[in-house]
């Protein structure tokens, strides 16, 4: 399941589907809503173009790391401190696959996939600062 | 013949979603995103400098793919085009 939405996804029916023949690691990474003195926060997409980047950002990472299956859900729209902004759940045949994959998705998604997200807070709000895709770290 | 921008962001509260422009042929993609910034000074100044050069953390797509700044200036629009700006992401 490659998704942006807003609603929220269950995680452990994704697990349960990933765990196929051929599984021995599996590795779940869950991005939430942290709680940095905001009241909500605030996400938008270039849906269209977000959704095909995390499509070929999946694919990439099946090639790369030899992963069985892939999924990735961000979610839009407001969020409450807690809730969930981003699952990945990536399955292989090997821990060392399985964690390189996720982090590769990860730092993927941070790079280059066109979403926005804003702090809304009491004082006001603010643009998080982004990243372009040339930049590093 | 008719042009769509998009914004996004921070750029998308100056401008609004969207602004569908007629254009003239031999148009630049970087003229044109000028002619309608300056709708809006302060959404101007977040995406042009003072010489009218795109700030550096500007990004611009056509039809779906990134074009770098010095492309966007030479690179004529046409028909239907459909081009994004945006500030950089920040996903995840």
């Amino acid at each position: 399941m490659i998704s942006i939405q807003r609603e929220d996804v269950d995680i452990g029916r994704l697990i349960h589907h990933a765990k196929q023949r051929g599984v021995g690691a599996l590795v779940v990474f869950d991005g939430i809503v942290r709680d940095d003195d905001i009241l909500e926060l605030e996400l938008e997409a270039y849906q269209d173009i977000a959704q095909k980047e995390l499509e070929q950002i999946a694919h990439d990472a099946r090639e790369r790391f030899h992963l069985l299956s892939v999924d990735i859900i961000h979610r839009i729209g407001r969020l409450s401190v807690g809730e969930n902004i981003l699952i990945i759940i990536v399955s292989a045949g090997h821990r060392k696959e399985a964690y390189e994959g996720s982090r590769f998705i990860l730092e993927s998604i941070k790079s280059k996939v066109p979403i926005w997200k804003k702090e809304l807070c009491r004082n006001g709000d603010r643009w998080v600062p982004g990243k372009r895709p040339s930049d590093t770290g | 013949m008719k042009i769509t921008i998009k914004f996004f962001a921070r750029f998308r509260e100056r401008f609004g979603n969207e602004i569908v422009i007629e254009a003239t042929e031999r148009t630049t993609l970087g003229d044109l995103v000028r002619q309608v910034a300056m709708r809006d000074r302060e959404g101007y100044d977040a995406i042009f400098d003072s010489k009218g050069a795109f700030r550096t953390y500007v990004i611009i797509m056509q039809n779906g793919r990134r074009t770098e700044h010095g492309e966007a200036e030479h690179t004529p629009v046409i028909e239907g085009d459909v081009i994004a700006i945006f500030p950089p992401v920040a996903g995840g």
